[in-house]
């Protein structure tokens, strides 16, 4: 069962807060909340609360879907709460913090992967066309 | 275009009297061809927003409704809903009274007219450009607030597309996320497919005009340029082919003749109105008429009316003077009744 998004766990007033996701999905079929929790905790422990959710799966449109409470977010950083590593792209993203230095990593490295391969293919059909001939004059 | 389309049924009921079946085919392939209606949205130049909520406009429109609690309460279509079990109470004179009553406040909930607004305009403000996240992601990414209390209309709804542009989703979007995080009760994510063109004309030569309309009315926003074209095409088929008698009694009566009203189309429901000697209702829509286009009648509105506006002149004045020479019969005949009975 579900907790409530109002979350049921016991937290000390003074103890490290973060902002994480936590996997709520099923084999297969990734799917996030985004909750505060007690940095010490375990991830499938009850959580503080729950400030959003995470699609990380494509819909029929091309979608990936984000949901944020900034309300609370806001609130729980305003408190010291830290963020973790892919929570912080997420935010970045959604223009919320700066865009994270993975996120600029990670699409350059996507593009240089793309131009690679776009490369390796150009001079496959090169070779191969090449090939035709010699062969059509022979 | 109405006026053109009158015009060429006219021409093709003449061709028919007159038996020539050459030119018949042609007009018919020309008439079908005009069957389809053009969307007419409100599109906010001016706005009839200011004016729809009126009161005086607001009170013409709920006369124009003509309320029967016999087909307000009439028995509805539910689609694959149950219905409740009815519940029988004794109750004395007084309690019956109350129970009555209470139904007649209903009518005013049931018969809300759907507001008549501009259509909304289109949502394209940038929050930033970042080629440099180019190649991150193969998908658009939304960005939804879901802070509490923040209405449907306000909610901050962002897409980072594929290009690194960070900015404000479009209506279809923001709809369909709206429904996906806040839903409301019925409402489909996607829009049902009784709305694409070739469904629609079905439903409408059907004449299931109700269906139609509930089923916008709870789809889309007042302000969707879609729902107002759908609904524009209803009210113009139902003025065509007279239904008015089909949407009479229910909610949408009010905006059909704000519609009619808005785009100078009343002369079908005029010539209605007379003929049925609904002359109360008549002059309300002659003044409905006169409040969203600036004009000012003296004396009988209706008479000049006809002479200044009409396009259907000679059937309106034929009608007009119908009624008049039949009250002017009934006069006679109650003043006969009364001398016979000694009353004078």
């Amino acid at each position: 069962m579900l907790p409530p998004s109002s979350g049921i766990g016991q937290f000390a007033a003074t103890s490290a807060k973060v902002i994480r996701f936590v996997r709520a999905g099923c084999t297969n079929r990734p799917f996030y909340h985004i909750v505060v929790a007690e940095r010490r905790r375990e991830q499938f422990e009850p959580v503080i609360e729950q400030v959003g959710s995470y699609d990380p799966m494509p819909n029929a449109n091309n979608e990936k879907l984000v949901s944020l409470n900034l309300e609370r977010i806001s609130y729980w950083i305003g408190n010291g709460a830290g963020c973790s590593g892919p929570v912080e792209e997420l935010l970045g993203l959604a223009g919320y913090f700066p865009i994270h230095p993975r996120s600029y990593m990670t699409a350059w490295r996507n593009r240089r992967k793309a131009d690679e391969e776009a490369a390796a293919k150009e001079k496959a059909d090169d070779s191969n066309e090449e090939k035709s001939e010699t062969s059509s004059s022979v | 275009m109405a006026a053109f389309r009158y015009f060429s049924k006219k021409l093709l009921s003449s061709t028919l009297k007159t038996d020539i079946r050459a030119p018949v085919s042609n007009n018919y392939v020309v008439c079908v061809r005009l069957l389809s209606y053009t969307p007419m949205p409100y599109d906010g130049n001016p706005d009839p927003g200011p004016i729809f909520i009126k009161k005086e406009v607001q009170t013409l429109l709920t006369t124009l409704t003509r309320v029967d609690l016999a087909k307000v309460y009439r028995k509805r279509k539910l689609g694959g809903r149950q219905l409740e079990q009815p519940v029988y109470k004794f109750m004395t004179d007084e309690q019956l009274q109350e129970a009555l009553d209470e139904a007649k406040r209903k009518v005013d909930e049931i018969l809300q007219i759907p507001p008549v607004v501009a259509v909304r305009k289109p949502r394209d403000k940038v929050v930033s450009r970042d080629p440099a996240l180019q190649g991150l992601d193969s998908s658009n990414y939304i960005f939804t607030d879901i802070s509490y209390g923040v209405p449907d209309s306000e909610r901050i709804i962002l897409v980072r597309d594929t290009e690194g542009t960070l900015r404000d989703a479009d209506w279809a979007t923001r709809d369909r996320i709206n429904q996906m995080y806040f839903p409301v009760a019925r409402r489909q994510v996607t829009p049902p497919k009784m709305f694409e063109d070739d469904k629609l004309d079905d439903l409408l030569k059907r004449g299931e005009y109700n269906f139609i309309l509930d089923r916008a009315c709870l789809q889309f926003e007042p302000n969707d340029e879609f729902y107002q074209k759908v609904c524009s095409v209803t009210y113009q088929h139902i003025n065509e082919n007279n239904k008015f008698e089909d949407i009479r009694s229910t909610r949408h009566f009010g905006s059909f003749a704000f519609f009619i009203a808005w785009h100078k189309m009343i002369d079908n429901l005029l010539l209605d109105l007379i003929e049925s000697e609904h002359i109360d209702e008549a002059n309300a829509l002659v003044e409905l008429y006169a409040q969203l286009h600036g004009e000012k009648f003296r004396g009988n509105s209706i008479e000049e009316y006809i002479g200044k506006f009409s396009t259907k002149k000679a059937a309106l004045e034929l009608a007009l003077q119908a009624y008049k020479n039949a009250a002017k019969q009934k006069h006679a005949l109650e003043e006969g009744i009364k001398r016979a009975h000694g009353l004078n």
